[in-house]
């Protein structure tokens, strides 16, 4: 796979966010408390299928939280998630058949090998057999980790280990895959590379929600972002739009204008 | 169903063959515990260690079973698999099967090693038979006490050390060591008390179905049952996060 310029990668999220009608997720007044914190406020997102989706926000400003109950970790306190047409609260186990999850921390059996571990996980989804080698082995190629597969995970570096999280995330080709943080931890050429992997992941109709800490890397790669603060949806739409609204020239200045506002209002 | 049950009990079972430390616990220990008692004892009463063994090296599946589960939700791994369609049910499911499977072998390892020392059990093959389900109920009396005790752990090393708090007494009060008027108040809360006794019975050339075998099998048998589903609710509380 040929490295992908960011203004390519840009053009063709323009192009595409016009084509998305139908939702992929839908969340309505979503609340999540912990004892008297509350992680998450009044939470109200559409996502479109087959959109890239970017929920940004400093630490501790509720994207995992936001995440965690996407994928039915959590329970909400209040509200609705409906993803795909189906109701989080009582048809989780359609939805879990539908998503695919790539945690922040590289989650890994480590005294399996990497094809082991991928193959655990394509079992606990119940995937036909051939069907799952296919998929093992093209997934593997594709990020490079094809020579390394019958090594054990234990002596993995931490970017192999990463996209092994990635391979594992997407063995059930899920038609709504959560990232949180991919790319964090990661060299600038590994980040490109793993820019290059969710770009072509875009082209294949999945509806991809990415959490990062990574401006730039929201601004390359996504539709539409959404900048969450203190559990509250603070701005939303396409990077584009928000820089225009903001009047500032990327969106990293958008991101530090609309939170660095908000700190000095706290303070 | 099945597919993700045995996918996961043969994760579970290379996690024991892998790591030498619960390789060493699970199928070694016991070894080394039979030949070390049977050599020291040899001709002067191993016969009075030897069922105490078969439960002894079951107890310690309380640490494994604790260090596991502690160790999944550390590295997150929990929460991956809580991700995918399987069920808590399932996944508790195939610990209890990995971990009757090794209690199986360690059964096996335990046996071969006495017999070599020269210990020759009564009771024939219902006998064996019969020891082989004693121990199974107390393996799953085992994965609900290190369920319990993954609960209240921070980590796999605070799982460690609590572990104890269920294995000391068992190994106490309820395998080989003989018992006083106070210990035997306490062992009569204990699984392993009831399997040591019974498989000494057993083994000892009682009738296999006499009453005293079948109270006992019966008192095992509800053991395992509330440990577990209190191993399995306390866990589903407190022991994901």
């Amino acid at each position: 796979m040929e490295l992908i310029n960011n203004e390519k990668l840009k053009s063709n999220s323009e192009e595409k966010v016009e084509s998305y009608t139908e939702k992929a997720i839908i969340v309505k007044n979503l609340e999540k408390r912990f004892d008297e914190i509350i992680a998450v406020n009044d939470l109200n997102l559409e996502i479109r299928k087959g959109e890239l989706f970017g929920l940004l926000g400093p630490n501790g400003a509720g994207k995992t939280t936001t995440i965690n109950m996407l994928v039915g970790l959590l329970k909400p306190t209040k509200g609705s998630i409906i993803i795909d047409g189906l109701n989080i609260k009582n048809e989780l186990q359609k939805i879990k058949q539908l998503i695919g999850l790539c945690p922040q921390e590289p989650s890994v059996f480590k005294f399996l090998n990497g094809r082991e571990n991928v193959q655990l996980f394509g079992n606990l989804y119940e995937m036909d057999k051939k069907e799952m080698q296919e998929r093992m082995d093209k997934l593997f190629e594709i990020t490079g980790l094809a020579e390394a597969s019958k090594r054990k995970a234990k002596g993995y570096s931490g970017g192999m280990l990463r996209q092994l999280n990635l391979i594992i995330a997407l063995i059930n080709d899920p038609k709504i895959l959560y990232l949180d943080e991919p790319t964090v931890g990661m060299d600038p050429r590994a980040r490109r590379k793993s820019w290059e992997f969710i770009g072509a992941l875009k082209n294949q109709n999945k509806t991809i929600v990415l959490t990062t800490h990574y401006i730039e890397e929201a601004e390359v790669l996504c539709d539409r972002v959404g900048i969450i603060d203190y559990g509250e949806l603070i701005a939303l739409g396409s990077p584009k739009e928000l820089m225009k609204q903001h009047q500032a020239k990327n969106l990293e200045e958008v991101f530090l204008k609309i939170t660095g506002r908000r700190i000095l209002e706290g303070m | 169903m099945i597919q993700r049950v045995f996918a996961l009990i043969n994760m579970q079972l290379k996690k024991v063959i892998r790591e030498p430390a619960n390789l060493f616990l699970n199928l070694l220990f016991p070894a080394v515990l039979a030949l070390v008692f049977g050599l020291s004892f040899a001709g002067i009463g191993f016969e009075m260690f030897a069922p105490g063994l078969y439960a002894y090296a079951c107890i310690f599946i309380i640490m494994t079973v604790a260090q596991s589960f502690t160790d999944d939700r550390e590295l997150g791994l929990l929460k991956r698999i809580n991700v995918t369609p399987t069920t808590s049910g399932q996944f508790i499911g195939s610990h209890i099967v990995s971990n009757l499977i090794l209690s199986i072998i360690q059964v096996i390892i335990v046996f071969i090693c006495s017999i070599l020392i020269g210990y020759r059990p009564l009771g024939g093959i219902y006998g064996i038979l019969l020891a082989f389900v004693f121990i199974m109920l107390l393996s799953i009396c085992s994965v609900g006490l290190g369920l319990i005790t993954a609960s209240i752990s921070k980590s796999a090393g605070v799982a460690t050390g609590l572990s104890f708090i269920f294995i000391l007494p068992q190994m106490f009060f309820g395998t080989f060591i003989p018992l006083t008027p106070t210990t035997e108040v306490i062992a009569a809360f204990l699984p392993s008390y009831y399997v040591t006794s019974a498989i000494e019975s057993i083994f000892g050339g009682a009738a296999i179905f006499n009453l005293e075998i079948i109270s006992k099998l019966g008192i095992v048998a509800l053991m395992a049952v509330i440990i577990i589903i209190l191993g399995v609710v306390i866990f589903k509380k407190y022991g994901k996060k």
